[in-house]
């Protein structure tokens, strides 16, 4: 053993040296936010362009950039061109977390838009630190009402109605239209599942039979062993479908196999029941002819819709190649939305001033929603209604009963109640003045 | 899916992962001789002088020191990680060639992948005019308290010996790490500090390791003994020691079961047949949902050295694999060595303090899945499945019996030397972010310390700089039938290996500044220097979820 005294000596030495060596360290100065210049802002989306989810949802971010393209043919925002990152992530939570942070870290992006998915973007928001860095998280696709709580995701604005909202607005539509058929649910057995589960549950609606299904887990042979199961029910039940697209697809197509089409009465959720995804996968038109589907948006087939048209004229031209549908809408839409939210936080862009222009503003943005836009302080949830229309065999959804009946409500216990909203006029040539 | 088969096999990954875990690299020989003497090495045309001193201290730790003949004022002493100080017969899988069948005890004086890597390292510092030194501690296993006191002397038969050494910078990998910051903290003696993947506290780290240990006996093999295993009375007896080898056999046997039966059928895997606990409504759930479980419950990465969470094959299954299959492979691979660490660490620390040191009497584990119930849930089988599973494990579950800690011993362990977080010199901390040993939730832990201490001015702002090591984005291959591929080498970012040599030299670098100057670089110096190896980053507000122990 080393002598303790010499070490002693030895450690007051150092001691004093070591403490002259405490020296601050010197922090960089308070830069201004990353990703805007005097003639660009950059911003970034992870989204699902591969994989099964890119199928159904992979037409989103272009139909993003198209709309950003013709905005910055026209000027752009104060000046600026909108550049929008796009970073795939195949609809996996992990590598959303991955991309996400390198839109920020890497790509040094001003702000997000229109991430999708809620696993996906869930892992990502914390991954990525987006709170503690305070990046606006705009437009997010997904109807979890988790990402309402602002406490938890202060930088988040969802675009879709919550789906509590659209199981509680279902619900009443169910009970008022097809009073005596018993109801069948089939839904995700997740976050997305639970908070429909949850809006039947306050919605009042009785559920004859509740088959709830892990993701990934639906094969053709499950598929046709539930609906043999719920063929069993007397009369025409109605089964409500909960779910993504691929698996009211691959529900149908069984329906279609065992000849069961037209032995129920089909209600596909919103996300689950669009027409042009469902025919891509594989659906026969005569299948979806008759089903009802949920929707805040305009048909995408409506021609005579202002937004639609505008929209269409846009992709036209700034998207070569890519069909209009109620996906290259919902990009296009949440675009324009962004544009509003740009030009309302004013020439000195900062990343509070957009989040602050949202939650102040975001209300009366021109939209092609046919339902209110729900952002305030105390609400980063966009929409808050729907409606119900009836799939033709041409995929069009035309309003239920021919008259167009909005409903809103809340995530909560809040009323289902009829709304008269009307809604702003699209802003001339598809350009926002009006933020 | 049914095409889709794990030929490869997870066994020789398992087999890999559960050695790796204390395969350290290890010169070839100790240091026999003691005194000094002069040596060198050629570095092209040029000979590179230097002096080499070994010897041991008063308690028998072993030390090393090179000293270059152009010495520029500064030592590097490193500490390396955790070595076995249980002697393990040669098992395969795990001992197979007798390796961890003799005391190691030699110093080292460098980090590195292997001997080679290291002796590389060290030769590039002397070169460049530094002098290095490292102890072998005479104490294996969790020896913090004499692995610094080892160093202590070290550092003062040093300045005996050389007295031009004006500046000691502290490096160390692993438990070394943890042992190189708490050396840094409590003596005043050290000018910079750099830990890299930085252990925990020891009570953090085995009660992961246990979490993990417990969850397979409950779910997989409730013969496994685990933990309480029994003391010796005697000389020579073994009684404990042979529980700990039928534990390994236990484990060995599960783990084989389990990759087996996802090879066969990676979507819906059975249950091994020592799951005999299990009621059959539990084993209805595919096993891999369990497996995945066990990792989110126990706080461990869900991207591992071969299986990213990131990626599937092409084609239809391409999402499926990457959300429901590759993280519970993920977690398989990353499990096999945090049970090395659970099975033996823990009965080594039970010797070491005279009972069991884990107790999940009051855990809650339920309460520990949070968000990933949401983010996993297609991996997981659902929320219905989920939550069957966590009723399994709840407490009043009598099949699922929890684990009482001996008071004494956990506070043996508790008092093991720690870091306190007042850090009072440039402190860098290098850590991969899919540690699936020292979980990125060790760092956070200390940069928390840290905050307080600085709240309680305890600390100054201003001397901790963190850089992470991330995985590429997607590193899963898959041959053209769609099977997953074993990783062939170290995937950056996981698997608790050792830094490459660039990265060492760069963090050498870093701390040598650090040590000369007394101030961290700037975040923007040390991010140029990073600049070439895309895998390395800096974000103040990375904030990797903390351990369940430290919350």
């Amino acid at each position: 053993m080393i002598r303790n005294t010499r070490m002693k000596r030895f450690s007051i030495v150092s001691a004093v040296v070591a403490a002259g060596a405490m020296v601050l360290s010197i922090m960089p100065a308070q830069a201004a936010d990353p990703g805007v210049t005097a003639t660009e802002i950059k911003l970034g989306v992870s989204t699902p362009l591969t994989g099964s989810a890119g199928l159904a949802y992979g037409k989103v971010p272009g139909a993003m950039k198209a709309y950003f393209d013709y905005i910055n043919a026209n000027g752009g925002v104060y000046g600026r061109k909108i550049k929008l990152v796009v970073r795939d992530d195949k609809y996996l939570p992990t590598l959303a977390a991955t991309q996400t942070t390198n839109l920020i870290l890497k790509d040094n992006v001003f702000a997000l838009v229109g991430a999708l998915g809620t696993a996906t973007h869930s892992k990502a928001y914390t991954a990525a630190s987006l709170a503690a860095k305070n990046v606006p998280d705009l437009f997010v696709n997904t109807g979890f009402s988790g990402f309402g709580n602002i406490a938890k995701y202060p930088t988040t604005f969802t675009v879709l109605p919550s789906y509590a909202m659209e199981a509680k607005i279902m619900s009443k539509f169910i009970k008022e239209k097809f009073a005596g058929q018993a109801v069948a649910l089939v839904a995700q057995d997740d976050e997305f599942g639970v908070d429909g589960v949850n809006g039947f549950k306050a919605g009042g609606l009785t559920i004859a039979s509740t088959t709830l299904y892990p993701t990934s887990s639906i094969t053709d042979a499950r598929a046709k062993a539930l609906l043999t199961g719920l063929s069993a029910i007397p009369g025409k039940p109605v089964v409500v479908l909960f779910g993504t697209t691929d698996v009211t697809a691959l529900i149908f197509k069984a329906a279609e196999s065992l000849d069961l089409v037209s032995k129920f009465t089909w209600i596909a959720g919103s996300v689950g029941g669009d027409a042009n995804t469902l025919l891509a996968l594989g659906v026969k038109s005569t299948t979806i002819d008759g089903a009802i589907a949920a929707s805040f948006f305009p048909d995408a087939k409506d021609t005579s819709d202002e937004y639609v048209s505008q929209f269409m004229k846009i992709n036209e031209k700034y998207n070569k190649g890519i069909s209009f549908d109620n996906i290259v809408l919902q990009g296009m839409n949440s675009a324009m939305l962004t544009v509003q939210a740009l030009r309302a936080a004013g020439k000195n862009l900062t990343r509070t001033g957009l989040i602050n222009a949202v939650q102040n503003k975001g209300a009366k943005f021109a939209s092609a929603g046919r339902v209110p836009l729900n952002y305030s302080a105390t609400s980063h949830v966009g929409y808050n209604g729907y409606w119900f229309g009836q799939l033709n065999a041409k995929g069009e959804l035309k309003p239920y009963g021919g008259t167009l009946s909005i409903f809103t409500t809340d995530s909560a216990a809040g009323a289902v109640e009829a709304s008269t909203f009307t809604r702003p006029a699209m802003p001339k040539n598809g350009i926002p003045t009006n933020s | 899916m049914k095409n889709l088969k794990l030929k490869k096999g997870l066994t020789a990954l398992i087999s890999a992962a559960l050695v790796a875990t204390f395969a350290v690299a290890v010169p070839s020989s100790a240091n026999a001789a003691e005194g000094c003497s002069e040596t060198g090495f050629i570095d092209g045309a040029k000979f590179v002088a230097f002096q080499k001193c070994t010897g041991a201290d008063g308690n028998g730790s072993k030390y090393e020191i090179r000293m270059p003949e152009k010495f520029n004022g500064m030592m590097f002493l490193y500490s390396h990680g955790i070595r076995n100080q249980v002697l393990l017969p040669k098992i395969p899988v795990i001992n197979p060639d007798g390796v961890y069948s003799v005391p190691r005890s030699a110093p080292e004086v460098a980090p590195g992948r292997t001997a080679a890597d290291q002796e590389i390292i060290a030769q590039t510092l002397l070169k460049q005019g530094y002098a290095l030194a490292g102890a072998g501690v005479q104490v294996n296993g969790w020896s913090v308290p004499e692995a610094i006191e080892a160093n202590v002397n070290l550092i003062v038969y040093a300045k005996d010996i050389f007295p031009t050494i004006s500046k000691v910078v502290s490096w160390g990998d692993s438990l070394g790490g943890h042992i190189s910051q708490s050396l840094s903290e409590q003596y005043g003696i050290i000018d910079a500090a750099a830990n890299l993947h930085m252990a925990g506290t020891a009570a953090s780290q085995y009660s992961y390791a246990n979490d993990v240990l417990w969850m397979y006996k409950t779910l997989f093999d409730p013969t496994i003994k685990g933990n309480g295993y029994t003391q010796p009375e005697y000389a020579g007896d073994t009684r404990g020691y042979m529980e700990l080898i039928g534990d390994i056999g236990k484990l060995l046997t599960v783990l084989g079961a389990l990759s087996a039966a996802i090879s066969a059928n990676p979507l819906a895997p059975a249950w091994p047949a020592s799951a005999t606990n299990a009621p059959a409504s539990l084993k209805g759930i595919p096993v891999r949902s369990a497996i995945l479980l066990i990792g989110l419950l126990a706080g461990m990465p869900t991207q591992s050295n071969t299986y990213d969470a990131s990626s599937g094959p092409k084609g239809a299954l391409e999402t499926s694999f990457g959300l429901a299959i590759s993280p519970a492979l993920a977690v398989l691979e990353n499990t096999s060595t945090a049970l090395a660490l659970g099975v033996i660490g823990n009965y080594d620390a039970e010797m070491r303090c005279g009972g069991s040191i884990f107790d999940n009497s009051a855990t809650d584990y339920a309460s520990r899945l949070g968000d990933n119930g949401d983010i996993f849930a297609a991996g997981l089988s659902g929320k219905t499945a989920t939550a069957g599973m966590l009723a399994f494990l709840n407490k009043l579950n009598p099949v699922a019996p929890r684990v009482t800690a001996s008071a004494s011993a956990v506070a043996c362990i508790n008092n093991q030397a720690a870091y306190t977080g007042k850090i009072s010199v440039p402190t860098i901390t290098v850590s991969q972010t899919a540690d699936q040993i020292t979980p990125a939730g060790y760092i956070q832990k200390m940069k928390d310390l840290y905050e307080a201490s600085i709240s309680n001015g305890d600390a100054k702002p201003g001397l901790l700089l963190n850089i992470w090591n991330k995985p590429p984005d997607e590193y899963t291959e898959f041959d053209s039938a769609g099977s997953p591929k074993a990783a062939t080498g170290i995937t950056t970012g996981t698997s608790h290996a050792m830094y490459t040599n660039d990265q060492i030299m760069v963090i050498a670098k870093l701390l040598a500044s650090a040590g000369k100057s007394g101030k961290l670089p700037s975040i923007a110096a040390a991010k140029s220097a990073l600049k070439k190896d895309p895998s390395m980053f800096i974000d103040p507000n990375f904030k990797p979820a903390l351990m369940f122990q430290d919350r």
